[in-house]
């Protein structure tokens, strides 16, 4: 059960963006993919998402490029970079796009059933549509659900957008079926945020993994990276350097050279986990 | 773009706006049924088969179906189109497809007599009507030229294997320019009559319909506007971002294709009976979003009623403004349209 791409190389007009760089995305595990600006860490979320179509990259064993479209949006969901939009749309309503599965005449009837309550003041959290609600919740944007998305600020954009994607995936609890694979894709998923929320979006990260998602996510702080991720895999100038745990990639030697910087990993025994900092 | 006023604006709510909207187009019909240049009583229409009977069934009534069908197609293509590029400046004139079908018909308006002079000599001298003169032609030509226009504009577009909304807006730029220099042309090549007739019908009336030409049209672009009705949860999906709306299933370019050649065979079809009307596919959906918001599912039916409500009312402006003269349609439309535009961007808070 893994999202993998098996040596893919990607050039785009003449630059060489990635060069035979294998990686996996196993079901229930945070993988963290860090490297220096410009290394293509986007552009290989791009060919692992399927919006670049690449030989090589398959899901559970099968070519991404053999999967419907719909069928792909079932199974992964990507965060994107991508900042505002060009008409007035309610935050719920946002959140609503997340909702592939469902048929648009659900995803009114979810909105209506919540705006009916709403008017009745029958504020139980429970009573309400079961899945937007809880995940706006967990992504604490459930007071936002009525404001207009572009009058947000970023990191409250970026939020709702992380809880749609968290959405599209979203699966009612189904004992004894055995469900397909799903995947999450972060793309900076923390750019934005202030320190707390950018806690609280990588515990739902990995919160996710223990639901037996696979994730993936770009991130730029590598002390974070050592926290949450179950593997690292960096990336540089196009090359995978390094994939593995965190105590095996992140060493002051490998580092100091991707970053050409004099960079310090350390273990603090008070914390009980690695810190990465500048010398 | 524009601030709305719809905070906390709930689906229920929308439900009742599209109803009013309805309704308000059902009132448009029945005063514009009702209201013209001849005064006709329920009385004259019941019995005989009287001058008031033949001038409210064959005049009147396939006006007033023209003026709502093609006013509904405008503004529901500058809706899906605006959604398509993301862009709220978007409109079936943008792009070029309305200029490509002036410019169909003005080669036709201005090259009839020649052509019909060519063909007689191969015809060995039969007699012949005037090309101009066939009913159709015009029309026709308009047609072949906004297919022309969008054809090129795709080719174009999509070229490199890429179909980006930045390259469409700018050769839709460069399509538009091609166009006014033919039109120009073919203006200072016409006599008198001829661009007496091109000045009318690039100002836009609803005054040729007749029902053997507004049938066809009507059901081209029914057709037309259908697929554009059934894509709005795609549109509203696209308004994340082209790479999103792919990761949420969307085949967007597909979607985009589809979009792209609907919104111009329906645009063109008007455009071909009733010449240029501006504004409309412009400014309506913005009214529409101001009254309920940005969601494609309630915008399109919105933007369809209330673009024919529009339309037919000017039309009737148009028509009795004047009497016994007419006004050109396209002129109502744009001095109503242009000035409620610019405070459309004058009420526009910086973002």
């Amino acid at each position: 059960m893994t999202l993998r791409a098996q040596s893919v190389t990607l050039r785009l007009g003449t630059a060489q963006v990635l060069k035979e760089v294998s990686l996996e995305v196993t079901v229930g595990a945070v993988t963290a993919l860090v490297g220096p600006n410009g290394a293509g860490k986007s552009s290989l979320l791009r060919v692992l998402s399927g919006e670049i179509a690449l030989p090589g990259v398959s899901m559970d064993g099968k070519p991404l490029a053999e999967m419907a479209i719909r069928d792909l949006a079932r199974r992964r969901s990507v965060m994107t970079q991508s900042a505002s939009m060009a008409f007035d749309f309610l935050v719920a309503e946002v959140l609503a796009m997340g909702w592939v599965d469902a048929t648009r005449e659900e995803c009114a009837a979810a909105l209506e059933e919540r705006a009916a309550a709403l008017e009745e003041r029958t504020a139980a959290l429970e009573e309400r549509t079961a899945a937007l609600e809880a995940v706006a919740c967990d992504c604490l944007v459930d007071h936002l659900l009525d404001r207009r998305f572009n009058t947000l600020s970023g990191g409250e954009r970026q939020r709702v957008q992380f809880a749609r994607c968290w959405l599209q995936i979203w699966r009612r609890e189904k004992s004894g079926s055995q469900a397909p694979s799903r995947y999450l894709l972060l793309d900076e998923p923390t750019a934005n945020l202030d320190l707390a929320h950018e806690l609280l979006v990588l515990r739902l990260a990995r919160r996710a993994s223990a639901a037996n998602v696979g994730v993936l996510i770009v991130l730029h702080d590598l002390s974070q990276a050592a926290r949450f991720a179950d593997r690292i895999a960096l990336l540089d100038n196009g090359a995978m350097v390094a994939t593995g745990p965190p105590e095996a990639v992140l060493t002051n030697a490998t580092l100091s050279r991707v970053y050409r910087t004099p960079l310090c990993v350390e273990h603090s025994p008070s914390l009980g986990r690695l810190v990465v900092h500048a010398q | 773009m524009f601030a709305a006023s719809l905070d906390a604006l709930q689906p229920r709510r929308r439900g009742v706006v599209v109803a009013l909207l309805g309704c308000a187009a059902a009132t448009a019909v029945a005063l514009a049924l009702a209201f013209g240049a001849m005064s006709i009583a329920i009385a004259d229409l019941l019995d005989g088969e009287g001058l008031q009977r033949t001038v409210f069934g064959q005049i009147r009534a396939p006006r007033v179906v023209l003026a709502g069908l093609v006013g509904g197609v405008l503004a529901i293509s500058g809706a899906t189109l605006q959604g398509v590029f993301r862009n709220p400046l978007a409109d079936p004139g943008l792009i070029g497809v309305s200029s490509g079908a002036a410019l169909g018909a003005t080669t036709l308006i201005v090259l009839g007599p020649a052509l019909t002079d060519a063909l007689g000599v191969l015809s060995f001298a039969l007699p012949l009507p005037s090309i101009d003169a066939v009913p159709f032609a015009v029309p026709l030509a308009a047609m072949v030229g906004a297919m022309l226009a969008t054809l090129f504009l795709y080719a174009f577009s999509s070229r490199y294997g890429q179909f980006s909304i930045v390259t469409i807006l700018l050769v839709g730029i460069a399509v538009n320019a091609l166009a006014s220099v033919g039109i120009g042309a073919f203006q200072y090549l016409s006599d008198d009559d001829q661009l007496r007739t091109l000045t009318f019908w690039m100002m836009g009336s609803f005054g040729s319909a007749s029902w053997p030409t507004v049938i066809p049209a009507a059901l081209l672009m029914a057709l037309a506007a259908t697929p554009l009705l059934l894509a709005c949860r795609e549109l509203d999906l696209l308004q994340l971002g082209e790479a999103e709306a792919f990761h949420l299933g969307v085949d967007v370019k597909r979607l985009k294709r589809r979009a792209i050649l609907c919104s111009a065979a329906a645009v063109g079809a008007g455009v071909a009976l009733a010449g240029m009307i501006g504004f409309v596919g412009l400014v309506v959906p913005h009214l529409v979003r101001l009254l309920i918001g940005a969601t494609h599912r309630y915008v399109l039916p919105s933007a369809l009623l209330l673009g024919a409500t529009l339309t037919i009312l000017a039309d009737l402006a148009a028509r009795t403004l004047v009497t016994p003269a007419e006004l050109p349609v396209g002129l109502v439309t744009s001095a109503l349209g242009a000035p409620f535009f610019l405070w459309l961007i004058a009420r526009a808070r910086p973002r």
